[in-house]
């Protein structure tokens, strides 16, 4: 593979608690690419993705050094900089949790939420953005005719997919995903394998796993997570 | 509405209302400790008699505020130390044996009894006293005794409620350690559970003597009065700091008595904030130096 | 241990929180038999209609029932503003330090004696308020009561509201902010419509604690015994009330009209009380 890089993570340290969890990292991320990242549970692989997104600030006692650049129409971008706000960031780089975690409201309003956070209101282009973004995460012709319904009337997999969609609909360049099957049946598991696989395409994935046969089904890259530091496998 | 605007508008309305609570809040406060400073002094405790002589009772003190002291530190003594064993073990019960039926029940009448007005909890202890007075004993009157004895009922569920969540809010292992190794359910109680519980329900404690010395409807209705120097006996009337500044406030005759009523506020308010600094500090102490572990991202 | 004092620790146990909640009980009994020379006669619900002069043997407490419900209503009307806001600010809006200090003073604020509030009302609040409105009379009216309770009931309303938001599931509150919700949107979008019960909840305790208190519409409402036409007309609560006429003759009957005063906010008490407990059983994530 000789993609582009997309994300650049230069002499990252962060610590909790005044613990060090990861000491001068310096890693790339190649675009339209799935890279995995794998390791022991508790050394701070989902903290890393939080990371790439800024959602650890909300934590109090965690601290962080170093720059996390990302490409954006040919440019490159300090997440961490002016240029960028937080939510902008976060519509950029999408991401989907362990467990499904869709709002508490209809299919459609979960993923019409993302849109009226910027503000768009026409009926119609938001129908279209979201008829898209179902398609795109596979989870159309499931949902289509119950659209109004609540979204925990899904199964565990379609709820997973209605989170992917969700993330979608924004049109994120960079999909960050924290152990995505971890909370599913082998079924439903591989059908979100066979979206991510479809979906470098369109963005760059990071994907938490700790399934060493997933990684090697689905990975370009696998990385692995040990004390402080990252190896590649 | 467009949700930028919106936005704004709610981000200026919440630093709008947390400055106008707290400054008003702070103002009152301000202005109690500006006016009520001077007054503060050995004076205004002992009046013209000397400490020693009228902490060892030996001369009475009519014009300072030590009688409505002894009155408040008695009437909260008492009544805490009443509240303190019934409440504690119903706060147990309620945790370790009681069915679910009785958990809802119960749970049901000490929540109504926490939420009683105290004046009317203040009219059952009076009520308590005609009573006694008509059927039993002519010579009965409200007194400290009734006082006591209301103001326990008053903070009964708020040491059962800090018992019971103490001790359900261990976890299962330090729950189960005893019991694997033969201990009995009583035993576990007492050698484990309480033990482990203790700051939970100190804190419980620190919060209702809190409540026992500022509540003033209670003891308004069950035998404080102005004058009446150091209690002497269960079944006399006593003196009150809350109540002293309630009377003070629309029977004052001179400046100086007014000074005594603002001096008084102050030592109330300053008991209530040493209270409250005790409970957190113990409560803080229980959740750990960092406080509660709420670690969102440690997959 | 010998299995006899487990036994006897068990009783001992249950009795107290038998005892503990008979307490409740008998405090309704012992209102509801010396207010029985009333209740009896069938005249409690005429009495609640009625106006209150002795002089004519009228005995009603119509006017306490509408300063009680003035009073704590507009103290509501003053403090859900206020306490919204800080709890908003608390709940994202307000730089995360900050709001670690008001919350801190907010439960600090739950220790402050009402006898404190009533005091410096009459020599701080009063003559402000008989000063900006001449008709206002002495300053001792509904409006004073009011603003004093509002201070008293916030910090009951801020904690039950803020209840209220932690117990939003936290897995909502990250996805919207990985969907870029900023402080704002996540609060209205996602907290709020799930925290309603605590809000609710807050609102019922708010009015609760305003109804119960007795110091500060007795020292700064005026305590004046008819209907009031106006928030700057002078009124007496239903506690104020009790305060007042308990130091009367125990045998007449504008005595025993006090249990009455006190079987009415002792039922509606009870009301909220379980009203709150049917809300704590909806509360939780929808699922």
């Amino acid at each position: 593979m000789d993609n582009p890089v997309k994300i650049r993570v230069e002499n990252l340290t962060f610590s909790y608690h005044q613990t060090p969890v990861f000491e001068h990292i310096n890693l790339d991320f190649n675009a339209h690419a799935i890279t995995a990242i794998t390791g022991p549970s508790g050394r701070g692989k989902s903290t890393f993705l939080s990371l790439l997104n800024r959602l650890w600030e909300s934590q109090p006692f965690a601290k962080m050094e170093g720059k996390v650049w990302i490409l954006l129409d040919g440019q490159w971008v300090d997440i961490y900089g002016k240029t960028l706000s937080k939510p902008d960031l976060r519509r950029k780089v999408g991401m989907v949790f362990q467990t499904p975690n869709p709002l508490p409201m209809s299919i459609y309003k979960n993923m019409a939420f993302p849109l009226k956070l910027t503000g768009m209101t026409e009926k119609a282009l938001v129908d279209a953005k979201i008829t898209a973004a179902l398609r795109q995460a596979f989870l159309w012709d499931e949902v289509k005719d119950r659209l109004h319904d609540s979204a925990f009337g899904l199964s565990g997999g379609q709820q997973q997919r209605l989170c992917i969609a969700r993330a979608l609909v924004s049109q994120p360049e960079i999909l960050l995903l924290d152990e995505p099957t971890s909370s599913l049946d082998a079924g439903a598991a591989s059908v979100i394998e066979d979206l991510l696989v479809r979906l470098k395409e369109r963005c760059t994935l990071i994907v938490v796993s700790h399934y060493l046969d997933q990684v090697s089904r689905i990975a370009d890259t696998a990385l692995k997570l040990e004390a402080r530091g990252f190896l590649p496998v | 509405m467009n949700i930028r605007i919106l936005g704004g508008c709610l981000r200026v309305f919440s630093w709008g209302a947390v400055l106008v609570l707290t400054g008003s809040v702070l103002m009152l406060l301000g202005y109690l400790l500006v006016k009520g400073v001077p007054s503060l002094g050995r004076d205004l405790i002992f009046g013209q008699v000397d400490v020693l002589d009228a902490v060892l009772l030996k001369k009475r003190v009519f014009d300072g505020l030590f009688p409505a002291i002894a009155g408040t530190l008695s009437v909260v003594v008492l009544s805490v130390g009443l509240a303190i064993p019934v409440g504690v073990c119903a706060g147990i019960y309620m945790s370790e044996f009681a069915t679910v039926f009785q958990q809802r029940v119960f749970g049901l009448m000490f929540d109504i009894l926490a939420g009683i007005p105290s004046i009317v909890i203040g009219l059952f202890g009076f009520s308590g006293a005609i009573f006694i007075h008509k059927y039993i004993s002519k010579d009965f009157r409200p007194c400290l005794a009734v006082s006591v004895v209301a103001l326990a009922f008053l903070v009964l569920p708020y040491i059962t409620r800090t018992t019971q969540a103490a001790l359900q809010g261990l976890g299962d292992q330090t729950r189960q350690a005893a019991l694997a190794l033969g201990a009995t359910r009583v035993q576990n109680i007492f050698y484990v559970l309480l033990p482990r519980s203790v700051s939970g329900i100190l804190s419980g404690i620190i919060l209702a003597i809190g409540r026992c010395a500022e509540d003033t409807a209670v003891i308004m209705l069950t035998g404080v009065v102005a004058t009446a120097g150091i209690p002497g006996s269960l079944l006399g009337s006593y003196e009150a700091l809350p109540f002293y500044i309630y009377y003070i406030s629309s029977q004052y005759t001179d400046a100086a008595e007014l000074m005594s009523g603002y001096g008084a506020a102050i030592i109330l308010l300053g008991v209530c904030a040493v209270l409250f600094f005790l409970a957190f500090l113990i409560k803080r102490h229980v959740a750990g130096p960092a406080g509660p572990a709420r670690g969102r991202f440690h997959g | 241990m010998t299995r006899v004092t487990q036994q006897t620790a068990r009783i001992v146990f249950f009795l107290s929180a038998a005892v503990s909640a008979m307490a409740a009980a008998l405090v309704f009994g012992f209102l509801l038999v010396f207010g029985f020379p009333l209740i009896g006669g069938g005249e409690f619900f005429s009495l609640l209609a009625r106006p209150w002069s002795p002089g004519q043997g009228l005995y009603g407490f119509l006017p306490m029932i509408t300063g009680t419900a003035a009073i704590s209503f507009l103290s509501i009307v003053f403090a859900l503003p206020l306490s919204l806001g800080t709890v908003c600010f608390m709940g994202g809006l307000g730089p995360a330090r900050i709001s670690r200090l008001v919350d801190g003073f907010v439960r600090f604020m739950t220790g402050i004696p009402t006898v404190i509030y009533g005091f410096l009302g009459i020599f701080l609040l009063v003559p402000v308020v008989r000063t900006l409105f001449t008709s206002a009379g002495s300053g001792m009216c509904i409006l004073s009561a009011s603003l004093m309770l509002s201070l008293l009931v916030s910090p009951t309303m801020i904690i039950f509201f803020k209840d209220g938001f932690d117990s939003v599931d936290v897995r909502y509150i990250q996805a919207a902010d990985a969907l870029g919700a900023d402080s704002v949107q996540r609060l209205i979008y996602v907290i709020l419509p799930e925290a309603w019960p605590g809000i609710v909840t807050g609102i019922i305790m708010g009015l609760g604690r305003a109804m119960g208190d007795t110091l500060i519409a007795l020292m700064i409402a005026g305590n004046a015994v008819h209907v009031p036409g106006s928030i700057l007309d002078s009124a007496r609560t239903l506690t104020s009330h009790i305060a007042l006429v308990s130091a009367s003759d125990y045998d007449s009957l504008a005595f025993k009209s006090i249990f009455a005063c006190g079987l009415t906010l002792y039922v509606l008490n009870a009301f909220a009380v379980i009203a709150v407990r049917r809300l704590g059983r909806k509360r939780g994530p929808v699922r």
